[in-house]
């Protein structure tokens, strides 16, 4: 049973998001690990087994969002990602559809919103 | 003998002295005393007889003697007429008639006879060794001899005279003749030699003497130039303007002065100043004319320069005389405005400048001409090419003597329509700018608030979802849901204390605590928004207090809330039609050691009721604006230790005021400082 749950991976300097984050994930029936920064999910064990990322785009003082997605093409791990933000701007969305993101969530986003981009990134419904 | 032979011989005698006169005639004396005194001796048979002549005072008398069987007598007539002195006495008025004397062993009978009344013409003597000497008839022929010496010699004496006299004046005549030519030729030569073309004419005005100078120049004869000849030295061009001036000069009867060409000697034209002076004899009545042409080429040709550099250079000039009346335009000037220099010369300028415009710009005039201070003045000119006024600044600056009376005024004249234009283009693009950065940065403090208040409320929406995920489990997870329950009340007031943090944002002290002139900067305020109000049609108008204390804060901030509250009182007359839209900025001294600054503007004003929540963070009555305009303000001047309110004007629209502590003195500055 365990082994068949995908793991959901978040990534968001937020402790509030890191500390609530994994609990809806659970409740939905995910997998899910909470990272701080991308450079510690990088280094992790998670990489290679995580199918879907949850990612902040603005992490001052590391990696951003799209750092790593980039980071991850190079390494050819192809994991889909759900980018969530707080700054409201409604530009950024298109620009991060057009490059690959499975979604982008602006914060608050609701538990439905949620689970729609998820399934949706995991090709299940 | 007998007496009738010797009567006979007497009349002879007589006859032969009465005779002497004509053969004295145009004699000297010398001539006629010896004749007279060998007429005698041989008449008489003297064996001596002496003459003299009374010289003129101070000189030797003249003297002659005869003296028997001697042939010269001249060295000897002086040694008798001693002799005689000497034997009878010094006065020759009292010389006895007849004496005897021995002279050289020999008596001698001496007859003495004056010579005029007194003898003062001289004294004649005969001597003889004759016992009978002298007989009546000789002593007659005597006094008849001398009366005769006493005409001849009167009248050869007034001759000789004449002849000095004659010689004289002659000798003085031929002395001043030369000293006349000396100087007469002095004179030639000065007239002759001085570097100017010296002239003299005739009461009708015809020439009557040139110098050499002046014919060497023009290179014509005397004879070439001689009454009116002289003017086809002339140039052509100027004769008639010449003579004209001439004839004026002459019927004023004083001093005066032309200017026309003159042909040298090579046929090069060059220009000459002509002054004449009247010649008056002592009844004041004008005999002749003298004057004097200077050349003046290079004058003129330096003149001439000038006017070329006034009239070429691509500026608009003028100049006016010391009591203010224009006296020059140039023509690029006369150009422009497309009017006549007769009709801008003395106060025909004002015609030139927009009706409007004329009494101000007349005032400055005439107050810059009385005082000397520089006159600049922004007007509306005469725009002749396209028939409109267009925008000028002139500016003049006196020319001063060294007393410092003014001399003359120097003025140009520049159009800056375009400039004007495109400085006010300039001004709404600023306005324009500064409105856009407003905005922008509205809108990054937007996204930053966004941001900070969108974080906690992530966490509340997905504690509170997993918390109803978890209650609704079977079995429930009240564990859980208890837990993310409390999350959710954790990041609401996280999501509090953002708000109170925003609030902090505005009151922080990075504030300066510098000493600041508020009307300085809200005369900087008014400045930067001026653009503004004026499209907008807005008046402003200030009344800033003279004596307003100083304040200490931070002057960016204080200019920030006196740059929204004019910008609020713009907003809220934008839309006001059919009354002025006026906005008065005051200050002054506040109670209690205060300043106060009051944005009045004839707005739209706002709800009485409401009155209270302007303040509030994003509380707005505008279509567009966040409504943080006032809350920030508040907290900039609460920051100062102020206090911002507004009201409901009695007439339209509504009045903002703040009140600040003015500088504090000595230690409380250390204090506020320290505080902040």
């Amino acid at each position: 049973m365990i082994a068949t749950r995908s793991l959901v991976s978040v990534v968001d300097d937020d402790p509030s998001v890191r500390e609530s984050l994994p609990d809806l994930l659970h409740e939905l029936g995910f997998a899910a690990r909470a990272f701080v920064s991308a450079e510690e999910f990088l280094t992790s064990d998670c990489v290679e087994r995580t199918g879907c990322l949850i990612l902040d785009i603005a992490m001052p003082g590391g990696m951003s969002g799209p750092d790593l997605q980039h980071e991850l093409m190079l390494r050819r791990r192809q994991i889909p990602i759900i980018f969530i933000t707080a700054n409201g701007d409604p530009t950024i969305r298109p620009r991060l559809l057009a490059q690959g993101a499975a979604a982008c969530l602006f914060k608050p986003f609701s538990d439905t919103a949620l689970l729609e981009a998820i399934n949706a990134a995991l090709g299940t419904s | 003998m007998g007496e009738t032979e010797r009567l006979k011989r007497c009349i002879n005698d007589l006859i032969g002295v009465l005779a002497l006169p004509a053969i004295w005639t145009g004699s000297d004396p010398t001539h006629v005393l010896s004749t007279l005194l060998e007429a005698l001796r041989g008449m008489l048979g003297l064996d001596l007889v002496y003459a003299r002549m009374n010289g003129p005072p101070g000189e030797a008398p003249i003297e002659v003697a005869r003296v028997a069987g001697a042939d010269t007598f001249t060295v000897q007539a002086h040694e008798i007429g001693v002799m005689l002195d000497e034997r009878l006495g010094a006065d020759r008025r009292n010389w006895p008639p007849v004496t005897r004397n021995v002279i050289d062993g020999t008596e001698v009978s001496i007859v003495t006879m004056p010579l005029g009344l007194q003898g003062e013409i001289g004294a004649l003597m005969a001597g003889s060794g004759r016992a009978d000497f002298p007989s009546e008839t000789e002593r007659l022929v005597l006094g008849v001899a001398a009366n005769q010496a006493a005409i001849g010699l009167r009248e050869a004496r007034l001759l000789s005279d004449q002849k000095r006299l004659a010689t004289e004046l002659d000798q003085r005549v031929a002395r001043r003749t030369a000293e006349l030519r000396a100087s007469e030729h002095n004179l030639q030569l000065i007239i002759n030699t001085i570097p100017a073309l010296a002239w003299s004419a005739r009461l009708d005005g015809s020439a009557e003497f040139f110098n050499q100078h002046y014919l060497d120049y023009v290179g014509l004869s005397a004879e070439q130039a001689r009454d009116w000849d002289w003017a086809t030295a002339v140039h052509p061009d100027d004769r008639d303007g010449l003579f004209a001036t001439w004839q004026a000069i002459m019927a004023s009867g004083n001093p005066g002065e032309g200017e026309a060409r003159l042909r040298r000697s090579d046929g090069e034209y060059r220009w000459f100043l002509f002054r004449a002076n009247p010649f008056r004899d002592e009844n004041g009545h004008i005999v002749k004319w003298y004057g004097i042409n200077t050349d003046i080429e290079a004058l003129r040709q330096s003149e001439l320069n000038l006017r070329q550099m006034t009239e070429t250079i691509p500026e608009m000039l003028w100049s006016a005389t010391s009591d203010g009346a224009i006296d020059y335009c140039n023509a690029r000037l006369l150009d422009y405005t497309g009017c006549s220099a007769e009709a801008v010369m003395g106060s025909g300028w004002t015609k030139l400048l927009h009706p409007d415009d004329v009494e101000q710009t007349a005032r400055v005039w005439i107050s810059c001409v009385t005082t000397g201070a520089p006159y600049r003045v922004e007007v509306r000119v005469f725009h002749h090419a396209d028939g409109t006024y267009r925008w000028c600044v002139t500016n003049a600056r006196p020319l001063l003597d060294q007393q410092g009376r003014i001399l003359k005024w120097h003025g140009t004249l520049v159009d800056m329509h375009d400039w004007k234009e495109a400085q006010e283009a300039l001004r709404n693009t600023q306005a324009e700018l500064a409105h856009m950065t407003r905005v922008m940065a509205m809108g990054e403090l937007t996204a930053a608030i966004a941001h900070e208040i969108n974080q906690p409320l992530s966490g509340i929406i997905t504690n509170a979802s997993t918390s109803l995920r978890m209650l609704a489990g079977d079995p429930p997870n009240v564990d859980g849901a208890l837990e993310t329950a409390r999350r959710t009340i954790r990041d609401a007031n996280r999501a509090s204390d953002v708000i109170t943090r925003l609030r902090g944002l505005y009151s922080k002290k990075e504030a300066a605590a510098e000493s600041v002139d508020l009307n300085e900067a809200t005369r900087e305020v008014i400045a930067l928004s001026l653009g503004v109000v004026q499209k907008d049609g807005v008046i402003p108008r200030t009344e800033l207090a003279v004596d307003l204390p100083r304040v200490t804060g931070d002057r960016v901030q204080l200019q920030q809330v006196v740059l929204n509250l004019v910008r609020n009182a713009l907003d809220a007359m934008s839309a006001v039609e059919g009354r002025p839209r006026e906005l008065l900025i005051r200050t002054g001294r506040d109670e209690g050691d205060r300043v106060l600054l009051t944005v009045q503007d004839t707005g739209v004003g706002f709800q009485r009721e409401s009155a209270d929540r302007l303040f509030d963070p994003f509380y707005t009555t505008k279509t567009s604006g966040m409504g943080i305009g006032l809350s920030v303000s508040r907290s900039i001047i609460e920051s100062h230790h102020g206090r911002l309110w507004a009201a409901l004007n009695d007439g339209p629209g509504a009045t903002f005021s703040f009140s600040i502590p003015c500088e504090p003195v000595g230690a409380r500055v250390e204090s506020l400082v320290s505080s902040a």
